[in-house]
């Protein structure tokens, strides 16, 4: 592993910024420096997945990847380097649940993990995600939720994207500590995810 | 309140005092903390509920009268006019943001900005006045405009009202069905306040890394206030625990909760039980990492809501022989499952956590509002048949209005004490009579710009 995605993987935020700016000074592409984040946040996944590290840790990993892609992006437009992506998702939380802190975790761990996101916003109605899968293409829709009242809702965007004849085209998760496998079996959903990595693992596996 | 009310009331009462204090009793109480079943169940919406007190009473004494074998349980709302007067922003409420038939919501956000601790922490008062409550009252963003006094005004009239709206519907609950209530008056984890209302998750997962220093001082003055805001609003004749809601410790790891969490939490529960309190705690999401500091707890004296993340099993392991825990039923049994399949999870439950005492049944912190009818009836039922200890009767209830001596607690603050007003006026007759309402109505004052 190298020094910048130990120090990632450490959380060590000065000294992955230093080590950015030091490779950047010593003319490293902003790909190689993207490399050695990801090898670091797949670590810190690592951690996250065998209760190492807990949530606010995952979150903050997200957070220094967020800054140092604020740092590389601009050299990468200007260099004109094609956008990165691991794939695309939508993402929303379902009609009358306007809770949005899961799933701002979620889209900045896959933003920070290449994947471009559609981020829907809360209180969303099914025809909303039927039009973002459609309009983007998406293989992967991810539908959140906190209130254990959104059973029926989750249920109901399933079948929307079924009646849209989109159903193939994409794989549906349902995300939030309400979800588990009797609860995925009664929306129709194709998996469950109750924390962020496992989240972004499915994505992965999707997309790969 | 008729004789037959009162014994009912009676047997209820010490029936759930003594499951909270490991002390024996006749059966496994059946003490729902909040049941948002009882709304979905009476037709009305959580609008109508939650506008017209006239309707929340009678769900609830309706609620009572159906399910007689209830010992207590709590519809956990809000009287809304209370926040539509300043326009609060960190509720979304049903019916004017909202569907009228969803919960209230909370809207988490950084409404203290990350160079804002030292203020917060050495001028509490200004830094509510002139940064918090312009962010979050709609109604006091122009400070100093007369609509923003006539907020302030209705503001201090409607949290009166919502007193007494709480004083008449637990009166009435006691004297026409014989209804105890589960919980009375509120205290916060500082971290739960400080990361909840002011700086958000993420704001708060930044500080730990970046300034942990004013966070740990921050919850430390926070501390004093809060213990205040509880003395407040708790029962008088300690009959019921102080509820508290923590809700962030699912999202620590064991090194930020001992770091940032549990010394202030463990300080404020300690110094009220001393002064003669219960509490009635709900473990949000998975408590594990943590839990085993619960045992350091004094014994009987911590009521805890297990929620469904969590491990029931593993609680009762963890701290059961310390404290009464609540929960194990999941939320989607309740929802989508059988009366057959709830039924067997009682008596399993019954059998093992609750064998000897030491558990109360319920969803992970509360009965959901899509609870189907016949799911809540097995439950109760099998209550009834696997939960019994002995033939009865409960004991008494216990009530005590005395702090005992020795027991110091944080003197409560003030904007205006009493010796700066003093000066100002020369008082030829009673100096104490004065004293005494300027003093009252301060603190009351003082728990209000906190209530929010």
């Amino acid at each position: 592993m190298t020094a910048l995605a130990e120090a990632l993987r450490d959380l060590n935020e000065k000294k992955v910024y230093e080590l950015v700016d030091k490779m950047l000074e010593q003319g490293a592409s902003p790909e190689k420096i993207i490399s050695e984040c990801n090898e670091g946040m797949v670590a810190v996944g690592d951690l996250f997945a065998s209760n190492q590290y807990f949530l606010t840790e995952l979150m903050f990993s997200a957070e220094i990847m967020k800054e140092v892609m604020q740092k590389l992006e601009p050299l990468m437009e200007s260099s004109g380097v094609a956008e990165r992506s691991a794939g695309t998702v939508v993402i929303g939380t379902v009609k009358n649940d306007i809770h949005d802190i899961g799933k701002n975790i979620v889209v900045s761990l896959l933003r920070s993990h290449g994947f471009k996101v559609v981020d829907l916003g809360v209180d969303v109605p099914a025809e909303k995600f039927v039009e973002a899968v459609r309009e983007t293409g998406a293989k992967v829709l991810g539908l959140s939720a906190l209130l254990n009242s959104t059973y029926p809702e989750m249920k109901n965007v399933v079948e929307a994207i079924t009646e849209a004849g989109l159903r193939e085209q994409v794989k549906i998760i349902i995300g939030g500590t309400i979800c588990n496998e009797t609860v995925r079996k009664f929306t129709g959903a194709d998996f469950y995810a109750n924390d962020a990595v496992t989240g972004v693992k499915i994505c992965k596996s999707v997309y790969s | 309140m008729a004789d037959e009310i009162k014994a009912l009331f009676n047997q209820r009462l010490g029936r759930y005092q003594a499951a909270i204090a490991l002390e024996p009793t006749d059966r496994i109480p059946i003490a729902f903390n909040t049941t948002y079943f009882a709304e979905k169940a009476s037709g009305y919406t959580y609008q109508e509920i939650m506008y017209d007190p006239e309707i929340w009473a009678k769900v609830e004494i309706e609620f009572a009268k159906k399910y007689p074998e209830l010992d207590t349980f709590r519809t956990n709302l809000q009287w809304s006019p209370n926040w539509d007067v300043v326009d609060y922003r960190l509720y979304k409420v049903p019916g004017r943001d909202i569907t009228p038939k969803s919960l209230q919501q909370f809207v988490e956000a950084e409404y203290m900005k990350e160079d804002e601790y030292r203020l917060m922490i050495d001028d509490p008062v200004t830094f509510r006045m002139e940064r918090y409550l312009p962010r979050i009252l709609g109604e006091f963003k122009e400070r100093g405009s007369i609509r923003s006094y006539m907020a302030f005004l209705k503001s201090g009239m409607a949290q009166g009202i919502v007193g007494a709206i709480n004083r008449e519907r637990g009166a009435r609950l006691a004297a026409e069905v014989g209804m105890p209530q589960p919980v009375m008056g509120n205290f916060a984890a500082p971290f739960d306040f400080l990361s909840d209302n002011l700086r958000g998750l993420n704001g708060i997962m930044r500080d730990m890394f970046r300034q942990p220093d004013n966070v740990i001082e921050a919850c430390e003055a926070l501390l004093p206030d809060l213990i205040n805001r509880a003395l407040a609003t708790a029962d008088p004749l300690k009959r019921y625990p102080i509820f508290v809601a923590t809700h962030k410790p699912c999202f620590l790891s064991p090194k930020q909760f001992d770091t940032f969490y549990w010394p202030t939490f463990k300080k404020g529960v300690e110094m009220l039980i001393e002064a003669g309190y219960t509490f009635r705690v709900f473990l949000e999401g998975n408590w594990g990492p943590h839990w085993h500091h619960i045992a350091e707890l004094p014994r009987g004296k911590v009521l805890c809501d297990i929620d469904n993340e969590a491990d029931i099993f593993e609680a009762k392991k963890a701290f059961g022989h310390q404290q009464c825990i609540t929960g194990g039923i999941p939320n989607e049994m309740l929802i989508l499952g059988t009366p057959d399949e709830v039924r067997a999870r009682v008596k399993l439950l019954c059998e093992t956590v609750g064998k000897d005492g030491g558990w109360i049944p319920h969803g992970g912190g509360h009965i959901p509002e899509d609870t189907k009818p016949e799911n809540f009836r097995a439950l109760i039922d099998a209550v009834m048949e696997y939960g019994r200890y002995s033939d009865g009767p409960p004991p008494e209830p216990k009530s005590n209005p005395n702090i005992p001596p020795g027991v110091k607690l944080p003197e409560p603050r003030v904007v205006t004490p009493w010796e700066i007003k003093k000066a100002e006026w020369a008082i030829p007759g009673d100096e104490e009579l004065i004293k005494k309402n300027w003093e009252r109505l301060e603190r009351m004052a003082y728990n209000w710009l906190l209530s929010w």
